[in-house]
């Protein structure tokens, strides 16, 4: 491998520089250079913006970070023989594993029973030379064009790797996949993709962890899951973000439905120093379903904004959102979903729930909850937020229990977050995962 | 009945643990609740405290419990010499004071076994008024239970009150029944083995087998090492558990004290009589 770009800054150079380095074909170069116009012509996101208007990019110092971080770690030659399977799911039987680091695959099974099926399951730089059509045919098309979004139209010019799942009509896929995504992100950014394509009545479990090491130096990342489910089909998605502490992350996750669908869509969000990212389940076919939860942890200055869409466009989907936070220290939240039914989306239920528990007087969240209803034939619709302390009454009557009043608040935050951890479709991973949020709230220290 | 606590206290500072109310004074925002409680409940003894609704019965329970919403402005109560209204409630309950609540909380998302585990853990390592520093209050650092031991001593307990495994996996509380609710407070108390139980209107809303199960489940519990505190306003409660002392409380205070007998001359006579006499013979001034 060649020695890595020091270039810093995202510039119509370095996209050169990564276009001639990558090996793909001409409509993905053609793909990149048309969003890095795309991401010219928006401008960059101010407060002035209503999406944006809680969230401050001026720490953020994008000139800064490498475009792209590929062989960073091919001089850690220490590094290359440990697996990064997660040490609780070692005993774990996956259908398919991939390890990126840096954008390079460096771990990659799938097990000959799913690729006799012609279950595609690897990395995007591989799927973009050895499924072309499919990927061209998918790749923020239909899901989450460039246009979408400032953040969106860099990834498309700097994706530099992700995953590529494709599940073709009729095929279950048992056995959950699994993939993790680890990065060098001190100055460094990763644009990771993910794209599931699930053909008729097909269904998969993917799950997959974004991961880098802590380091005072500013990270980036920009990150799209794009879920497109053909009728019938079934997937519940895991997403699990543990970026350093010092990293600013920005995403878009969108599942696209058509009719008969289901999906789940869990997203814990762990570390970064800000995220901000859109959760989205387009309803386009009659009776869709969509689960959509959300977790997120946050102390210190950690800064969080999410907003959520539930888009009902098709008849009778059923969409049922809860978004939990748990915000300790300095943490902030904001929370904004819209739950959007159009006309003729007959026999919609579309539910939202925003709830969180502050640990301290300086955390803060905020929820604003939205709806758009153009249908009058609905089953029902709904939204609730709460933002509060650890109930008083909950703290007594567990410390009447002989538990301190420390103990007691970890227990009820513990069990205020399980109901988005207990669905984690991989049981070693629901196990390390409520292990892991159980040490987190431990070491938050919860202030009277 | 012997209760394997090493570290409890109680055993080494006097023989047999006691509650010792001295004229408790306690209020509520700027109302007072408690005016002047005497009450003293040795071990092996089962006291039952009656009276009218809004007499004070449940504040004196979440008093000697320790709720932050109650202010006590007056008196001490003592366990084994020790004043509890110095001690946070965990490190009553520590030492071995147990409150059966009449409305207990729900703690959503957190099971039965997950609870009773930590819970039976913090009784375990007891507290010790004499020792310096502050429990670490840290889950890692304190002495586990190993689970096949655990899971053990549940079963037992389990049975008794006749609950079954799901009961355990359910949410504390989260969608309980009341005669559930109940079972649970027992359950906890059973696992707990405590020193002084006070069961505030435990009978409440239960139908006569659930009662019959839950009093089952206390007088399974009972013996030379507990001194238990039962709060009813009705005397159904006590046909199952037969009380050694029976106590009346009006307006703050406890008016009148008597044998088991006492409890079926107030089923039959009711209140009032008694509150018109302890309106003349009990002066406002003690």
């Amino acid at each position: 491998m060649t020695a890595p770009v020091a270039r810093r800054g995202f510039s119509a150079e370095s996209l050169g520089e990564l276009i001639e380095r990558r090996d793909e074909p001409e409509w993905m170069r053609e793909r990149r250079r048309a969003a890095w116009q795309t991401y010219q012509d928006i401008p960059m996101p101010t407060q002035q913006d209503e999406e944006w208007r809680r969230t401050s990019l001026r720490r953020l110092k994008l000139d800064d970070v490498e475009p792209y971080s590929e062989g960073s770690y091919a001089s850690h030659t220490g590094h290359a023989g440990k697996t990064l399977v997660p040490p609780a799911e070692r005993d774990e039987v996956f259908g398919g594993f991939i390890g990126l680091r840096d954008a390079a695959r460096v771990e990659y099974r799938l097990s000959d029973d799913l690729r006799a099926k012609g279950v595609i399951f690897t990395d995007l730089q591989t799927a973009v030379r050895e499924h072309s059509d499919l990927v061209e045919k998918y790749f923020m098309t239909c899901c989450v064009p460039a246009s979408d979004s400032k953040f969106a139209a860099l990834h498309g010019a700097f994706w530099d790797n992700g995953v590529f799942l494709y599940v073709p009509r009729g095929v279950a896929v048992e056995e959950p996949l699994r993939a993790v995504t680890q990065a060098n992100l001190q100055g460094r950014s990763s644009l990771a993709h993910t794209l599931i394509v699930l053909e008729s009545d097909s269904q998969a479990t993917f799950g997959e962890d974004f991961i880098s090491s802590e380091g005072e130096r500013q990270g980036f990342s920009s990150r799209v899951l794009e879920i497109i489910l053909k009728p019938g089909a079934k997937l519940h998605y895991i997403g699990i973000q543990r970026w350093g502490r010092a990293v600013y992350d920005f995403h878009t996750e969108r599942a696209v439905l058509e009719r008969d669908t289901n999906v789940v869509l869990q997203s814990v969000e762990l570390g970064s120093a800000l995220s901000k990212g859109r959760v989205e389940a387009r309803l386009e076919g009659d009776g869709a379903n969509a689960k959509l939860l959300g977790l997120y942890i946050e102390d210190g200055d950690q800064h969080l904004d999410r907003y959520t869409l539930q888009d009902h466009i098709g008849a009778h989907g059923v969409s049922d959102l809860l978004f939990k936070g748990v915000l300790a220290g300095k943490a902030r939240s904001v929370y904004s979903g819209l739950i959007r039914v159009h006309p003729k989306a007959k026999g919609t239920g579309a539910y939202q729930q925003n709830r969180n528990l502050l640990l301290s007087h300086h955390a803060r969240a905020d929820s604003i909850p939205n709806l758009e209803i153009a249908e009058n034939d609905i089953i029902g619709c709904s939204h609730g937020a709460t933002v509060g302390k650890v109930d008083e009454e909950q703290l007594f009557y567990l410390m009447c229990r002989g538990l301190t009043r420390l103990e007691a608040t970890h227990l009820i935050v513990e069990g205020f977050v399980d109901p988005i951890v207990e669905v984690t479709p991989i049981a070693s991973l629901r196990d390390s995962l409520r292990q892991e949020i159980q040490e987190r709230v431990n070491t938050v220290q919860a202030e009277d | 009945m012997e209760t394997t606590t090493a570290t409890d206290p109680a055993e080494t500072q006097t023989g047999a643990a006691q509650l010792i109310i001295r004229d408790l004074h306690a209020r509520i925002e700027d109302k007072e609740i408690l005016r002047g409680v005497n009450l003293t409940v040795s071990q092996g003894e089962t006291h039952a405290l009656m009276g009218p609704n809004g007499s004070g019965k449940s504040t004196l329970a979440n008093v000697i419990m320790g709720h932050p919403r109650y202010e006590v402005t007056q008196g001490e109560v003592l366990f084994n010499g020790i004043n509890l209204l110095d001690l946070s409630p965990d490190k009553r309950a520590r030492l071995g004071v147990f409150l059966a609540f009449q409305y207990p909380s729900s703690v959503p998302g957190v099971t039965v076994a997950n609870f009773l585990r930590r819970a039976v853990e913090a009784r375990r390592e007891g507290f010790d008024p004499n020792a310096s520093g502050e429990p670490t209050g840290q889950a890692p650092k304190r002495k586990g239970m190993p689970p096949a031991e655990f899971r053990k001593l549940l079963t037992e307990k389990m049975k008794i009150l006749k609950v079954d495994n799901t009961f355990i996996t359910r949410y504390i509380n989260e969608g309980f029944s009341g005669g559930e609710k109940k079972r649970a407070e027992i359950l906890q108390m059973a696992m707990l083995e405590p020193r002084l139980a006070i069961l505030d209107e435990t009978d409440s809303g239960l139908d006569i087998d659930a009662l019959r199960v839950v009093s089952d489940g206390v007088n399974a519990l009972r013996g030379p090492n507990l001194g238990v505190l039962i709060i009813t306003h009705y005397q159904r409660i006590l046909n199952y558990i037969t009380p050694d002392v029976v106590h009346v409380m009006s307006h703050g205070r406890i008016i009148k004290t008597g044998g088991p007998d006492f409890a079926m001359e107030l089923e039959q006579k009711g209140y009032e009589w008694l509150l018109k006499e302890a309106g003349e013979e009990v002066p406002e001034e003690e």
